[in-house]
């Protein structure tokens, strides 16, 4: 195995990681640092293809297809460029050609039942209540049944930590926007969790 | 948000707020306005904790979900094209060998030709997954990635 493309990742990382990355990971304890590395980018390219397709098999392929990208770029991107707002924004950009491919809507909500089935019990540690585990499923679901402008921008922020001119990268809007449409997201996730406690 | 709570600066300050990525002269004119105004500190806490329920969440991974390069340099690529090459040279000219001493020999009895027949199915079955391959490996977008 060869990994040259994988370690120039690595190596241009930084400290700011997603919270996804940073889960305790079994598997990844026993891999190779640059494997986990690799392991970690497919992860963050998985979870916002999910967020943006609703659909695990498609997630999968696009994260796959942005991998490939990432390892054939790495060694390309520029020192002070951010491996994972570039593969993010390659993650999108292969979810509109998927898209544009299947003639589908690309605004919609996703299923909420989906995410909620992709999500990993435990996520703050193995002593999580199940209370906390029901109230995270909650948001999931209500943040997959917004709309996907509202969806994508909310994964980018609260779970992927990009910052605000890294989410204008990403989403190739003016920095100067990301404030807003974010506190839109935040006030409609706001709305849709309390219109659902009105209604169970 | 209700106006009457007095604020004087745009809504979504409040999540800038959150996600301190507000200008010095903000922030303090969020926070002066936060100590006065139950109502916009309770929305403050509130996208604070769901800031804080998604940052902690863990969502599955496919296990085939890593990758590795396979290590295809131009020197490997280059052997691999003439390795091939010699091979297809190779069987041309033993077929062809074989095709000349069979025009030469006798007729051949009605046992050599069933044995024959039956090699010739078995090298056009091999043929047949041979072509599959080729046309799967040129198609297969991550050919040089092992998963």
């Amino acid at each position: 195995m060869h990994h040259v493309d994988v370690a120039a990742v690595s190596d241009t990382t930084g400290s700011a990681q997603s919270p996804a990355a940073d889960a305790p990971d079994a598997a990844g304890a026993s891999l190779d640092p640059r494997e986990a590395v690799a392991e970690r980018y497919g992860r963050i390219a998985y979870v916002l293809a999910l967020h943006l397709t609703g659909r695990p098999e498609d997630a999968r392929d696009i994260a796959q297809e942005a991998m490939l990208r990432l390892f054939r770029h790495a060694s390309g991107l520029r020192d002070r460029e951010n491996p994972r707002a570039w593969l993010l924004t390659t993650v999108r950009n292969l979810t509109r050609d998927l898209w544009r491919r299947q003639r589908v809507r690309s605004d919609g909500a996703i299923d909420p039942e989906t995410i909620a089935g992709e999500l990993l019990a435990g996520g703050s540690g193995p002593e999580e209540t199940f209370e906390r585990r029901e109230v995270r499923a909650r948001v999931w679901r209500a943040i997959a049944l917004l709309p996907g402008g509202k969806r994508e921008i909310l994964v980018l922020r609260d779970f992927h930590d990009l910052s605000y001119a890294e989410i204008a990268r990403v989403l190739g809007i003016p920095a100067g926007t990301v404030m807003s449409r974010l506190h839109a997201a935040r006030t409609a996730l706001r709305a849709a969790l309390k219109e659902g406690m009105t209604r169970a | 948000m209700p106006d009457e709570c007095g604020r004087t600066f745009d809504e979504s300050l409040l999540s800038g707020y959150v996600d301190r990525a507000l200008v010095q002269s903000e922030d303090q004119r969020v926070r002066i306005h936060l100590e006065d105004c139950a109502t916009c500190r309770s929305l403050v806490e509130e996208l604070q904790a769901l800031r804080g329920v998604s940052m902690s969440t863990s969502f599955k991974a496919p296990e085939d979900l890593q990758w590795s390069e396979r290590p295809r340099s131009t020197a490997s690529r280059a052997s691999f094209r003439v390795g091939w090459m010699l091979i297809a040279i190779w069987i041309v000219a033993i077929a062809g060998q074989v095709a000349w001493s069979a025009w030469q020999a006798p007729l051949p009895t009605a046992g050599e030709v069933l044995a024959l027949a039956g090699v010739l199915g078995l090298v056009l079955l091999f043929v047949g997954v041979l072509l599959d391959r080729i046309t799967a490996s040129r198609t297969d977008r991550y050919k040089e990635v092992d998963k």
